[in-house]
């Protein structure tokens, strides 16, 4: 791209970036947004997606066609209906407001302790991350906090009783040339759905329908099934856009940011 | 052209309004929104590690007396997806910021726009 347009674009930008921070800084209740499309166009040029490949390092966007996202702290505009054991949880979430916090004001475990997020809270953190494919296993690391997760793609069965993890255990497989299914239980109850404080249960199973509609997008379902926290199961799409120039860096969250001494003015 | 452009700045947009939580610490309620300034400064130091990228600068100020300044940016990680790294400015830079004045402390900007010691814009963000 030509300097001089460089300069302006990065000009409007700016402007763009301040206005959006502001938008999203306010604690206030999501707008109205419809749902986004499945098909949704505004994809631009891109080639068709590679068989059974999601090797590639993919960072979040907006849905196609919207300014931005309702919010970066929870799914959907209009919230789960919880269960009696789930809405007694949601209580004593003090979640961070939007983002004007202190240490004393929240106890977000993700906020206060560097608690390892949980699926499908990892999404909410706004880094990229990378898919690596071997041929038992594929393995997603989030650039968040060194985050690993490993998904069983040699046929094996979800276990029926598994230990209770931060990240769980999952397992997947392939629909077709480019979507991969991922299936995760054995979550202990001590994570966030999101960033509102949403509860979830040790029954919590979590799919994730991974589809690469082109070789640069990827369209991500997210299903949360739990009977004993929601009514019924809590879904959403984001959509992410690959970026072939970028590699995973690093974000420590008990390193950089347990202690807010530094810059809590 | 045109519709890279939007495209970028959709693309954007969206990475922006995600990008929000690297200053949730702060919140914007520490910073007054309501106008930009914009000051010359010469670089004292360059801290380019997590959480947050920091500037430290000098300022003369209308009366001549030196002013020590403060300026945040994004975490090292989404700058070096812009180019940067921790050489990227240097002690005895000069540079042109302009950005929203910290309400705690009038001399802590969180930086919008800066140019560097070339007189050419720096890239703020990853793309």
């Amino acid at each position: 791209m030509r300097r001089g347009l460089r300069n302006s674009i990065s000009g409007i930008i700016a402007i763009l970036l301040l206005s959006s921070v502001l938008h999203a800084q306010t604690p206030a209740p999501p707008p109205a947004q419809p749902p986004a499309p499945r098909n949704a166009a505004a994809k631009p040029e891109s080639g068709p997606a590679p068989a059974h490949d999601l090797t590639g390092v993919w960072m979040m966007r907006n849905p196609p066609g919207s300014q931005r996202v309702f919010t970066n702290f929870t799914f959907t505009k209009d919230l789960p209906e919880l269960t009696p054991w789930a809405e007694a949880k949601y209580k004593e979430a003090k979640a961070s407001n939007g983002g004007e916090f202190t240490l004393k004001t929240t106890n977000d475990p993700v906020l206060t302790r560097c608690d390892p997020p949980g699926v499908p809270r990892v999404y909410f953190h706004p880094y990229p991350f990378e898919f690596v494919h071997t041929p038992k296993y594929t393995l997603l690391l989030y650039e968040y906090d060194h985050t690993v997760r490993r998904i069983y793609t040699d046929g094996r069965a979800l276990p029926s009783d598994p230990d209770p993890l931060w990240m769980g255990t999952s397992v997947g497989h392939w629909e077709g040339d480019a979507t991969l299914v991922v299936d995760t239980v054995g979550f202990n109850d001590k994570t966030w759905l999101d960033r509102l404080g949403h509860p979830h249960s040790t029954q919590l199973h979590v799919t994730e329908k991974f589809r690469r509609v082109n070789k640069d997008h990827l369209e991500l379902d997210i299903i949360m099934d739990d009977p004993k926290a929601l009514v019924k199961p809590w879904t959403t799409t984001f959509y992410y856009e690959l970026r072939p120039k970028w590699e995973l860096g690093e974000i420590s969250c008990s390193g950089d940011y347990l202690d807010f001494n530094n810059f809590e003015k | 052209m045109k519709i890279k452009i939007i495209i970028l700045m959709f693309s954007v947009l969206a990475l922006l309004v995600v990008s929000i939580p690297t200053f949730a610490h702060h919140g914007t309620a520490a910073y007054d929104t309501k106008s930009d300034v914009t000051v010359k400064g010469t670089m004292t130091e360059f801290r380019f590690f997590n959480p947050h990228v920091q500037l430290y600068f000098e300022v003369k100020n209308d009366k001549g007396e030196t002013e020590k300044w403060q300026g945040e940016l994004t975490a090292p990680n989404k700058l070096s997806r812009a180019g940067w790294d921790k050489h990227t400015l240097n002690p005895g830079d000069s540079i042109t910021a302009t950005g929203y004045i910290s309400k705690n402390d009038n001399h802590t900007m969180w930086i919008r726009k800066l140019i560097g010691p070339s007189g050419e814009p720096l890239q703020l963000f990853e793309e």
